[in-house]
């Protein structure tokens, strides 16, 4: 299918709004999925789709649909809604304006493989899974490929095409004994190609045995601890206990949250940085450009354990005075972009794994991680296991690892950070800011010590 | 109708099918940081199938209601590797009527919209100006086909309205969220009460109370419950049942749960959400019990898992998950069991639920919105504490449960519950 420029560029001079944007997107979509022995479900959908955002003195206007035959309709919508809303002064920044036909480079093009050829991949892992041990009591192991070609037209000359590709690969093992259910996850999510999901065999496996293994693992004991967290679960821990209160949609407009968030302020010791960059080569939520036509950078957040930057919309910019970042992002046609993380990480320190654990003389080492949630000032984050350390040492597995923290002292307490950064595989979540979601995020860390944190549980 | 076309398509080469179509408009107004921020009206279409082929099921949809020829061919050809078919689609059957469309939602204005969300707005703020208010107010009208190749038939049309409103208020460094809202079928919501409800939370969170580590007495208000109730929904699936994830597979008949508890879906009760005639495979909504004085009665089925399981289907296709779930009525008010709580807390709102391993029955949770009892009273909001404990355990520790019912975001009829101890951990 083929969206000409022009119809863009002439749906755009019918609105009689200050500033209005036009987005697009024909997505492609398969998947399949195992339960147990059998396939659960095969398909394969198409979506076309777009959105109209009109901003009149300060208030926005959207009309978003499925029919793109009368775009200029669309626009007179918008532009009649943002009118109704508008009372105050338009403030939104300018970016310069792009001329882009950007494509898509896949080693391996999943949209030239045959169903049953991604079928035949995944199902290998199944059976892996299966014939693991006789405790393992089913499975839910699948594929998901998406293709998304977009076209995006501002009404300051901005004019964009995009094509973002995703693919992506879980694998999670249940494993029984009686009433007592555990679980064990592997997942690999990227956007080069079907190769990323190929040779996943002893992922699953890691799986199945995670699964078996937390069936004679204790749930954790409630209470204190000091706490280092792994690589794949500090970028979690990045995202939910600082990465939210960066975004400036919660900022801009609100006098009180500007005082707490005060450029300049310590967050952290001297050690921590935090860094959000939509430009990372190869990230899971990396892309040239965000979903407002902003190019996308490297924005430390935390430096040195001082607040040095947000991530900002057009409008957010604006508002505060700031450059736009480039984290406007939206994740179908059906939404407008809000203020969102790309790839966030705290970045590495220069303690060694051993230097770290070597003086705790009970703690956790948290591993892996199920997902977090924030409220700004208290967030949740949860690991897939963990392991207590005992005088120094890594002793016995513990599941049920749920963390919490206040981000007014939970970043106080981390007091020590290992020498390398590495990113999380992903999967098939993603953040799931405003209800839209899963967006692709990329989350990475070192090791992480914090002192101090609550763990749930019972005592 | 389209439907037709599509099922007419896909029997030339198919041995069944089934297909549904739907087109939605909505409206919504959206208030942030105290004004009138944006207004959205959206339109959406989307028509999908799903075949029998050879003993195999294939399905496929779009958002191209023009693309019959295209939709069909790609349901065909997944099924050529699809999973072996366990079912076979329903033939006409009477269901039970039930109310899903409401006349007086469509003529409702955005400048209408604007209006209620305004008013909610400044009577939080004539409570207290220094909360930033957000609001939000939506209307939508849903069209659908659906059709079988075994002669099931039908179109419907059903409206829904909803409204809410969230408060962030700031103190030092302490931010407090508070959001209170509802949605269903109908025009009808007093968003007076709704804003005065939320005013009520933050008025009893205006002081933050301390708390120790150790086991409390916890009442879950109708929304609190979902600790709980995210566990037995998937517990209750067909799916989990049968593939033995469930802690319950087998286990019909057998007591669970303190004898005062009983859970109910119910797909018939007029305008709330999970309602309609049917489910998405034709087969009529009913009433299931699912416990019954702590007993277990039934699981939740859809078509192809009832296949697997060698039962009937109950009407929840597709994915075997609950319509609105009703939990029975005690005979304590929730003022008798603050009263009669030395030392506890009251839980409304977690973070973090699900993020454990819900399955089992596990939870250990973010209080975000709490409060302390002390010798009877409410005596303030708790924060920094995680909350934990095994649904099924709590389920069997029922101190009291609430003598009224109330509606929890449309699919959900829930009285207050406590109980007798679970653990939590303070900062």
């Amino acid at each position: 299918m083929i969206i000409l420029r022009e119809r863009l560029e002439d749906a755009l001079k019918k609105s009689d709004a200050e500033y209005t944007d036009i987005r697009i997107e024909d997505v492609t979509n398969s998947w399949l999925n195992f339960r147990g022995k059998e396939l659960d479900n095969i398909g394969s959908s198409k979506s076309l789709g777009g959105i109209v955002r009109a901003l009149v003195k300060g208030g926005w206007g959207y009309s978003t649909f499925n029919d793109i035959n009368d775009l200029e309709k669309r626009v007179k919508d918008a532009c009649e809604s943002a009118r109704m809303v508008g009372k105050e002064e338009t403030k939104f920044a300018s970016v310069e304006s792009i001329f882009d036909e950007m494509k898509a480079t896949l080693e391996k093009d999943f949209r030239e493989i045959p169903l049953s050829t991604k079928k035949d991949t995944v199902e290998e892992y199944n059976k892996i899974i299966i014939g693991y041990n006789k405790k393992i009591q089913t499975t839910s192991v699948g594929y998901s490929d998406s293709f998304r070609k977009i076209w995006y037209a501002d009404s300051r000359g901005t004019y964009i095409e995009d094509e973002r590709p995703n693919t992506f690969v879980y694998t999670a093992a249940t494993a029984r004994e009686g009433s007592n259910v555990q679980q064990g996850f592997e997942a690999i999510s990227g956007k080069n190609g079907f190769q990323i999901v190929e040779g996943f065999h002893k992922k699953a496996e890691t799986a199945a045995r995670k699964a078996v293994d937390l069936l004679s693992a204790p749930p954790v004991t409630g209470g204190k601890y000091t706490v280092i967290i792994d690589p794949k679960l500090a970028g979690v821990f990045a995202h939910e206990a600082f990465g939210h209160l960066s975004e400036s949609d919660f900022v801009y407009e609100n006098e009180r949250m500007k005082e707490i968030m005060v450029l300049g302020k310590r967050f952290g010791s001297d050690i921590l940085n935090i860094i959000d960059d939509g430009s990372l080569p190869d990230g899971i939520g990396t892309h040239k450009y965000d979903d407002e036509g902003a190019k996308t950078k490297k924005n430390y957040l935390i430096k040195d354990g001082i607040l040095v930057g947000r991530l900002h919309s057009r409008e957010t910019a604006a508002k505060m005075g700031e450059q736009p970042t480039g984290n406007a992002r939206s994740i179908r046609y059906e939404f407008p972009p809000i203020v969102r993380m790309t790839n966030t990480y705290i970045d590495k320190g220069n303690s060694s794994f051993e230097d770290m654990i070597k003086d705790i003389k009970l703690g956790i080492y948290v591993i892996d991680s199920i997902g977090g949630q924030t409220s700004m000032e208290m967030f949740t984050f949860s690991a897939a296991y963990g392991y207590m350390i005992r005088d120094g040492k890594v002793a016995e597995l513990v599941r049920d690892v749920v963390l919490t923290g206040n981000v007014f002292d939970t970043l106080m307490n981390i007091d020590m950070i290992s020498d390398e950064v590495i990113w999380s595989p992903g999967g098939p979540g993603g953040c799931g800011k405003g209800s839209q979601s899963p967006l692709p995020v990329g989350l990475g860390g070192p090791h992480v010590r914090v002192q101090n944190i609550v763990v749930g549980g019972r005592q | 109708m389209i439907v037709n076309q599509l099922i007419e398509k896909a029997m030339k080469k198919a041995q069944s099918a089934q297909a549904w179509l739907g087109q939605n408009e909505s409206t919504d107004v959206s208030f942030e940081n105290n004004r009138l921020k944006s207004a959205e009206s959206s339109q959406r279409t989307g028509m999908g199938i799903k075949v029998i082929l050879n003993g195999k099921v294939g399905s496929s949809h779009t958002t191209d209601v023009n693309d019959v020829d295209g939709v069909v061919n790609r349901a065909l050809e997944s099924a050529e590797f699809g999973s072996p078919a366990h079912f076979e689609f329903p033939g006409p059957n009477e269901g039970t009527n039930v109310k899903i469309y409401d006349e007086a939602v469509l003529p409702v204005t955005k400048p209408e919209m604007v209006q209620i969300g305004e008013e909610m707005l400044i009577l939080v703020k004539d409570y207290n100006p220094d909360i930033i208010v957000s609001a939000n107010v939506g209307k939508s009208i849903h069209n659908g086909e659906f059709a079988n190749s075994k002669g099931v038939e039908f179109s419907n049309e059903s409206t829904s309205f909803g409204l809410g409103i969230e408060g962030q208020w700031i103190r030092g460094t302490d931010i407090l969220w508070i959001g209170h809202g509802f949605g269903w079928k109908k025009r009808e919501i007093d968003h007076v009460k709704i804003a005065k409800k939320a005013i009520e939370l933050f008025k009893m969170a205006e002081k933050i109370a301390p708390l120790k580590s150790g086991n409390v007495p916890v009442i879950f208000t109708p929304e609190g419950l979902y600790v709980l109730l995210l566990s037995l929904n998937l517990g209750f699936n067909g799916k989990n049942v049968f593939l033995g994830s469930s802690p319950l597979a087998g286990r019909i008949g057998e007591k669970i749960a303190d004898e005062r508890f009983s859970v109910t879906d119910n797909g018939l009760i007029d305008y709330a959400g999970g309602s309609d005639k049917y489910d998405g495979e034709g087969v009529p909504h009913q009433i299931t019990p699912l416990i019954e004085n702590g007993v277990i009665k039934n699981f939740l089925y859809d078509l192809d898992t009832a296949g697997r399981a060698g039962t009937k289907t109950t009407g929840h296709g597709v994915g075997c998950n609950p319509t609105n779930l009703v939990i029975a009525e005690g005979d304590t008010s929730f003022e008798e069991m603050v009263k009669n709580t030395k030392e506890g807390i009251i839980v409304r709102d977690v973070m973090g639920l699900g993020q454990g391993n819900p399955i089992s029955g596990e939870f250990s949770v973010n209080v975000q919105l709490g409060y302390k009892i002390e010798n009877g009273e409410i005596i303030g909001r708790v924060k920094d504490v995680m909350l934990a404990g095994n649904a099924y355990d709590a389920l069997n520790n029922i101190m009291a449960i609430g003598n009224k019912a109330e509606w929890v975001g449309g699919s959900l009829l829930a009285p207050y519950m406590q109980i007798a101890s679970l653990s939590v951990v303070a900062k």
